[in-house]
């Protein structure tokens, strides 16, 4: 092959390759079921967001254009052919005068609007409603203190999905018990760390009922890619109706029932970790769960109202089949209220997602969890264990999580 | 004068200056912002400083220039000082912190003056100018570096003396201290004939403080100071939560200031009266509402004329392996007016099952409710 020929070749297969990965990334833009779409705000913070970011990404994206385009057009007009090197000079103060002056101008202007932004986002006196939430190895536990003025009387406590009502500035008080992570729903916001020891505070607004899909984006170990988050907007009504339901007390099984005999299964096996609050042994004595002493971050999630959930497992999970989950996901505003509410009917169970969990969680999702590993945790688990339930204590478990509303 | 990089800094300082002022003006003065703006501040001021010091990494200026030196440079024994420095370092790591502490000095230094040595070394053939270079790039570090040194080990070894002579003694010894350098000072700076002295005073004071030094470190620190340490005051099975001061416990800082930048909520204490504000909340609480097992951080403030200090209630536990039940808190320090003290808890079980959960002041009316869902 000549030098001629080489050449071209290779320029095809450079030109290729740039086509090849515009077009990947042209193609990734255009995905139809996207959650957690940035460009796609729901709510007053994120709409913030992007109003900023549609006056920055132009001005960026023009200036770096500009920047390679001269670039490459001096590497091309100067190259060296031979040619004798110019008369060198130092210093031309009017250039850099405009050099300075003109990036200081844009950042400016940049500036202004960042901060501006940035001051509105870290505003805290309208807030409505708090919740504080608390992120580990690999969920997200959500706590709402007594706030008589939004009708919670009692603290609630729950994991997996964060309820709030549509329209209200909530604002987030985030800590971690165990690493970094970073709480982020697209729709609603932009991301904040969840830091050990240290409060950090996130407003959240959404416009419409729905589901808001998010993710851990500070990498936090094993299952962080498995470490989700749904928030679920209702209505003032409908959310009303969740914090009724959540606060409503515990109903033991009826005896005789197969689920009498899985609350038997629950407390000598899964409560240990998990607390379910009201539940009591047969002496009449009330369960304290005690998963300081069995889980090293010190909390495992709490189950009193699971099936009021749709997701399980850091949300990572369907605790509903897909005809159920499409029924709610794909709601019509002034429905899906209601269609989330329902909860987790017999129909709608996701039996096979739950059993395979509790015959082997860790075989679902990545977890520090293998007994013979423990020795740097003090013998501790970071996540679910293999509980090694039989078959039949799997149909008892799955029975009794079902009364859990 | 100003070389390129120089002017550039000097411009952003200015920007960051005007900035920072009509941001603490217009926005918030102690908002994160501003702090922001003047460390975007002082580090251009001094990347400017430098920029000018240096003439932006520039040896010489043209009319300084003298033919470049090809020559290979000097032997230097800061090579030795580097590779120690971190010898020491990574010992330091293993061992303990002062250890390491002094590896990273004589890593820093090392380095510091290997580098400047070796580019001052490059500058010219002619070794005077060089050494002109050298000296006008590190001479502004080198002797307040030294002087810290000197004023660091005079420091320690004063300080080992006061831990050794007994708690009237020190006021005593530090005033006469104080004193007798002020009038050799003074001295000094009055009676030129007595100047030529002043290396021999500066000598002997220092090996009269060194002498008085090691022999108070091998003595070791007074009786209540052992006492105190041996007994471990600051654990929470030996504190005293009563409104009275405790001998031991309130004898000591104990230095948690830091951690007030990660506070979950501030108690305060005025007019007898206590009340709580949560980060992110403005209205005062009387409920604190903290997730389970996690290491939270309060601040007491006391805005009382007299001392108080803050407990914290949480419930009973067991004694060991026993039926017996104790009372489960921590508390802070006693506290003086207009001053802060941070506590750390964390509650394993909630508070429906091992409550209630509260913070109170001895000598005060009313309580914070702490809940734990």
């Amino acid at each position: 092959m000549d030098t001629v020929s080489h050449v071209k070749n290779s320029r095809r297969r450079i030109v290729a390759t740039l086509a090849g990965v515009a077009g990947t990334i042209a193609l990734a833009g255009c995905a139809q079921n996207a959650p957690q779409d940035t460009f796609v705000p729901k709510g007053d913070n994120a709409q913030k967001i992007d109003t900023l970011q549609k006056v920055v990404f132009p001005i960026a994206g023009l200036v770096g254009v500009l920047v390679v385009a001269l670039a490459i057009y001096i590497f091309i007009k100067f190259r060296d052919k031979g040619q004798d090197i110019p008369a060198q000079s130092h210093g031309k103060p009017t250039v850099e005068i405009i050099l300075t002056i003109v990036p200081a101008l844009i950042l400016t202007v940049v500036g202004v609007f960042t901060f501006r932004t940035i001051m509105d986002l870290a505003k805290t006196t309208d807030t409505q409603m708090v919740i504080n939430v608390t992120g580990q190895q690999w969920w997200w536990e959500y706590d709402y203190p007594a706030q008589t003025d939004q009708g919670i009387t009692q603290p609630i406590i729950t994991s997996g999905q964060l309820v709030i009502p549509v329209g209200t500035n909530v604002l987030l008080r985030e800590t971690s018990r165990d690493v970094i992570h970073s709480y982020w729903i697209p729709a609603l916001n932009g991301k904040k760390d969840a830091v050990p020891g240290r409060i950090h505070l996130l407003r959240l607004q959404a416009d419409k009922p729905g589901i808001y899909a998010g993710q851990c984006t500070e990498f936090c170990g094993l299952s962080h890619a498995n470490m989700r988050m749904e928030a679920i907007a209702l209505s003032k009504e409908d959310f009303a109706k969740w914090v009724a339901g959540q606060q409503k007390g515990y109903t033991s099984p009826d005896e005789g029932t197969k689920a009498k005999e899985g609350e038997t299964v629950f407390i000598n096996q899964c409560s240990r970790c998990h607390q379910v609050n009201g539940i009591k042994d047969a002496n009449g004595k009330a369960i304290i769960s005690a998963p300081d002493e069995n889980v090293y971050a010190g909390a495992a999630p709490n189950l009193s109202h699971l099936m009021s959930r749709t997701t399980f497992a850091g949300a990572m999970f369907d605790l509903v089949n897909q005809k159920c989950r499409d029924d709610v996901w794909k709601a019509k505003s002034d429905e899906f209220g209601a269609k989330y509410l329902t909860g987790v009917t017999t129909d709608c169970l996701n039996q096979k997602n739950l059993r395979a969990w509790l015959r082997n969680a860790p075989a679902m999702k990545p977890m520090y969890s293998d007994p013979t590993k423990l020795a740097k945790t003090g013998g501790k688990y970071r996540g679910m264990p293999n509980l090694g339930l039989s078959e039949d204590d799997i149909d008892k478990v799955v029975a009794y999580l079902s009364t859990l509303k | 004068m100003f070389t390129p990089g120089s002017k550039y800094f000097v411009g952003l300082t200015g920007l960051a200056l005007v900035s920072a002022v009509l941001y603490t003006f217009l926005v918030h003065p102690s908002d994160l912002g501003a702090f922001a703006l003047y460390g975007l501040f002082l580090n251009a001021a001094v990347i400017a400083g430098f920029s000018f010091f240096t003439r932006d990494g520039d040896v010489a200026t043209a009319e300084e220039a003298v033919e470049a030196n090809t020559e290979a440079t000097a032997p230097s024994f800061w090579p030795i000082v580097f590779a120690f420095g971190a010898a020491v370092t990574l010992l330091g790591l293993a061992t303990n912190q002062i250890v390491f502490v002094l590896g990273i000095g004589a890593l820093v230094g090392g380095g510091l003056e290997w580098t400047m040595q070796n580019w001052s070394d490059r500058a010219s053939s002619d070794p005077a100018f060089n050494k002109f270079v050298r000296h006008r790039a590190v001479g502004a570090l080198d002797y307040p570096g030294l002087a810290g040194v000197g004023l660091a080990v005079i420091a320690f070894l004063f300080s080992r003396v006061m831990l050794t002579v007994s708690k009237e003694e020190a006021p005593l010894i530090f005033i006469v201290v104080a004193a007798a350098v002020l009038v050799i000072g003074v001295l000094l700076a009055t009676k030129p004939a007595m100047r030529s002295k002043s290396v021999v005073i500066i000598v002997a004071g220092t090996l009269v403080l060194g002498a008085a030094g090691v022999v108070s470190g091998i003595s070791g620190e007074r009786t209540e100071l052992k006492v105190v340490a041996e007994e471990q005051p600051y654990t929470v099975a030996h504190r005293e939560c009563g409104a009275e001061a405790s001998a031991h416990y309130d004898n000591k800082a104990n230095n948690m200031v830091a951690l007030k930048s990660g506070v979950a909520a501030t108690i305060t204490v005025k007019d007898g009266k206590i009340s709580a504000q949560l980060i992110g909340i403005p209205k005062a609480m009387d409920t604190i509402t903290i997730p389970r097992s996690v290491a939270t951080v309060v601040l007491f403030r006391n805005l009382d004329s007299t001392e108080h200090r803050l407990v914290a209630n949480l419930g009973e536990a067991k004694v060991g392996t026993t039926d017996v039940m104790e009372k489960v808190g921590t508390c802070t320090q006693l506290t003086g007016k207009g001053q802060e003290q941070a506590m750390t808890v964390q509650v394993p079980k909630p508070s429906f099952a091992n409550g209630p959960y509260s913070f109170t002041v001895p000598g005060v009316t009313g309580e914070i409710k702490l809940v734990v869902p």
